[in-house]
């Protein structure tokens, strides 16, 4: 899984001699082996899962596209989902042999030719006319690959494999009952055999889970739990009476180490998310990270960012892996910028917390203790007035993904400046009624947003460029010295990856860019793959 | 600073999904209606744009709202706000929440309405000789620079009105929503652009993304700015086009013509 920056030529080259005119579809017999997957990130043609590769770096090796050429960067194709609009796009793109998985809201899969657009098929599940989605997005985030299946998360909560050639259904599994909140957003990530899912819906009292699937039959292999049953270790953490009470989704997709054969996941909050009253305690393992043995779904550490969250501050960012130099220590490391506003780096074998510091103002707490824990400022908690605190509901930072460049060794990251009032509200989850509270959020003029360079070792700014409004979008790291990002009112850029320098800026016009950013290599030519309103847009050079 | 932040700031429910109507659930038995908590439920969420007697203050005065919309499309109102407008929706409040602060406007209803206490007749004449129009719009009828007033008296209540007399500049409007995704964007703010050959433009922000504004100026000219090629963009937070009618127009013609504003109302 280590980067080598070596072979970026032999792609190059083995690119060019592809005959140009024909999209090269060459491998769909061959199907994505586990092999190809584990070795993702040196076969940067294709963008075989979310995050780019098993450590989520979401870093290119592709260079064609680099600083001196980026301002040629022009659309060559857009795709329009035949969507209604109500949800935003926010798929994260597979391509795979010249073929591109998109999904499109709510749950709809389409496979397009990666290097024209066109479309090769589509599915879409049908869903039931009520659904339940409490501060869920009727959206979904992608698909995961493994052989000539694709596999997808539906909005009511079904994990649906699909022939990677046709779209045709080859099982579907009933992962949860919708009725009671449950929903899948998530791009599944797929690993040796195995498609490991998280759930949505913890808003509501939910109690979450990372469930794992043989990825050929469906059968269901392990279920690990965000919130203990009672008499389990950390039930302690919760009140007695845990009705109306609950949480710690897994939306996000985790990331995983081969190597330690431990997946890392991230859980949101505990519900009702703004009024803590009836759950005193820290509220494991909600707001946690979360190392599981890939075998069994066995919790080898956890990390809790934010014990006994009242502001909605989900941690199911994604992870980022990365291995550097601790103290003159070489140590295996996770990165994660999280919604409350703390950078962290932990160490990914122990869960040991090693750096810790805010990457956007903060003002609920003071700092964090060597264990990493916050020490909390005074009069934080929500009252039913409102307190007012940075970051807002939203976060420091949201679910969309941010990069790590091996070259610049620096974390890239969509940062949001803004303060909200929270209000606490009911005490218990009304479902179907979104528990307990809400905010009055300082937005316009008073807020703002930056993609933000960090030393990725010590979580120290290194260069931020603005943005008018707080974003919520992802970034994407290449080798060609770039960092690609997008703006919440419909602008796609580049910036230079050591300076923060902006070197290309492309106007969509359609908010909601927050779908991730990939990159990808079809017969010669390196595409720039993002999504802005309602449009899907592939960029590349003249 | 944080003092700063909570008067300047806009004050729009930002749901956790944004711009997302409520979901759809099943048909919800009401209990018995609560005034009083529904009073609460205002005061926590309403107050910021309704103002706190409900007579209005950047959004509209609310007496007398249910009473000719009808409870149902009040309530859903609340629930779902009005997209394209500063009405924005809010699924933490449920559908009894909703119907408790209908509950308690229709309690208002029968409250006497503070009234602007000048006489609009005069009013009307204070506006025509005070160059309101060159710039205002009513019926048709004037400038297009600042916003058009034909429903200014249903959207505004008599003391914000005056108060925008006084300092045009504080407190502009921030309506939810605006022209970008990230909502609450101040209207009629003043934006100097200064271009790299030195020539300065002065205008109201009338577009603006990461990497452009367009301003309209004084004279109602739109100008479209890259901002990379720019050498300098400034907000000019409290400063208007519009002048001061302080020491122009005195204490009653201030009351007449604020009375004249509140007769506008639009088509009925």
């Amino acid at each position: 899984m280590k980067k080598s920056l070596g072979s970026v030529a032999s792609v190059a080259l083995t690119a060019a001699v592809l005959a140009v005119g024909v999209t090269p579809h060459r491998a769909l017999a061959q199907g994505i082996t586990y092999d190809r997957l584990l070795k993702a990130d040196s076969t940067p043609q294709d963008w075989l899962m979310y995050g780019g590769d098993y450590f989520s770096q979401r870093f290119s090796r592709l260079a064609q596209i680099n600083r001196e050429n980026v301002h040629l960067l022009k659309p060559a194709w857009m795709y329009q989902p035949n969507h209604t609009g109500e949800a935003p796009i926010e798929a994260s793109a597979i391509v795979a042999n010249g073929v591109l998985y998109i999904t499109e809201p709510p749950s709809t899969v389409t496979a397009l030719d990666a290097r024209l657009g066109t479309r090769i098929w589509s599915w879409t599940p049908k869903l039931p006319e009520r659904l339940y989605t409490i501060g869920v997005h009727r959206s979904n985030r992608g698909v995961a690959i493994l052989g000539d299946t694709v596999y997808v998360g539906t909005l009511d909560a079904h994990l649906v494999a699909l022939d990677a050639k046709t779209g045709e259904v080859r099982w579907t599994v009933h992962v949860d009952d919708n009725n009671h909140g449950y929903a899948m957003t998530a791009a599944p990530r797929v690993i040796d055999g195995k498609v490991i899912v998280g759930i949505s819906g913890g808003d509501v009292d939910i109690r979450g889970y990372i469930d794992a699937y043989d990825a050929q039959t469906g059968k269901h292999l392990w279920r690990s739990y965000t919130i203990p049953a009672p008499g389990e270790s950390g039930s302690e953490t919760w009140g007695k009476d845990m009705n109306g009470i609950g949480g710690g989704g897994t939306w996000g997709t985790g990331s995983y180490d081969p190597e330690l054969n431990l997946i890392y996941w991230g859980t949101g909050n505990p519900a009702p998310d703004y009024n803590g009253s009836l759950r005193p305690g820290d509220n494991l393992y909600t707001n946690c990270m979360l190392a599981l043995d890939a075998d069994t779904g066995k919790m080898k550490w956890y990390f809790q960012f934010t014990p006994h969250d009242t502001h909605d501050w989900d941690s199911i960012q994604v992870p980022v892996l990365f291995d550097a130099s601790v103290d003159g220590k070489p140590r295996k490391l996770l990165a994660l910028a999280n919604r409350n506003g703390f950078y962290y780096v932990l160490d990914r074998v122990t869960g040991q917390f090693i750096v810790g510091q805010p990457f956007v103002t903060e003002t609920w707490a003071k700092g964090l203790d060597s264990n990493g824990r916050p020490i909390l400022n005074p009069d934080i908690e929500p009252t039913p007035k409102g307190t007012l605190n940075f970051p807002d509901g939203h976060g420091g930072t949201n679910w969309n993904s941010p990069s790590y460049s091996p070259i610049t060794k620096m974390f890239y990251v969509s940062s949001r400046e803004i303060s909200a009032y929270t209000i606490s509200g009911k005490d218990r989850v009304d479902f179907p009624g979104f528990g307990g509270g809400g905010r009055i959020t300082l937005g316009g003029d008073d807020a703002y947003g930056a993609i933000r360079a960090l030393d990725a070792v010590t979580g120290n700014r290194k260069w931020e460029y603005k943005l008018i409004a707080p974003t919520e979008v992802s970034t994407l790291a290449t080798a060609g010295g770039l960092v690609f990002s997008s703006s919440d009112e419909g602008n796609f850029f580049a910036l230079d990856a050591d300076t923060g320098k902006l070197l290309w800026n492309f106007t969509v016009g359609g908010t909601e860019t927050g779908a991730n950013f990939v990159t990808y290599e079809v017969a010669g030519k390196q595409y720039l793959f993002a999504a802005s309103g309602n449009s899907f847009v592939a960029f590349t050079l003249p | 600073m944080v003092a700063a932040w909570v008067f300047m700031g806009t004050l729009s429910f930002a749901a956790p999904v944004r711009a997302q109507a409520p979901p759809p659930g099943p048909p919800v038995k009401l209990g018995p209606l609560d005034p009083e908590a529904g009073k609460a439920l205002f005061q926590q969420n309403c107050v910021n744009c309704h103002g706190l007697d409900a007579t209005g203050e950047e959004g509209p005065n609310l007496h007398g709202v249910p009473a000719a919309l009808g409870d149902a499309a009040v309530a859903n109102i609340i629930r779902r706000g009005i997209p394209g407008t500063g009405m924005p929706s809010s699924y933490i409040l449920s559908e009894q929440d909703a119907a408790n602060i209908v509950a308690w406007l229709h309690s208002l209803d029968s409250a006497p309405q503070p009234a602007a206490v000048g006489d609009p007749k005069k009013g009307e004449a204070v506006y025509a000789s005070s160059g309101c129009s060159a710039c205002h719009m009513i019926d048709g009828i004037g400038g297009d620079i600042g916003p058009e007033l034909s429903h200014i008296g249903a959207q505004r209540g008599p003391a914000n009105l005056k108060a925008r007399l006084i300092d045009p500049g504080a407190n502009l409007p921030k309506p939810a929503g605006g022209f970008t995704g990230g909502g609450g964007f101040t209207q009629y703010l003043l934006f100097r652009a200064v271009e790299k050959n030195g020539r300065v433009t002065e205008g109201i922000r009338v577009g603006e993304d990461s990497f452009s504004i367009v301003l309209k100026d004084a004279q109602g000219n739109l100008h479209g700015f890259s901002k990379p090629e720019l050498a300098k963009l400034q907000k000019e937070p409290g400063k208007s086009l519009m002048p001061s009618f302080k020491d122009t127009l005195s204490s009653t013609q201030m009351d007449d013509l604020v009375a004249y504003l509140s007769t506008l109302k639009g088509a009925q």
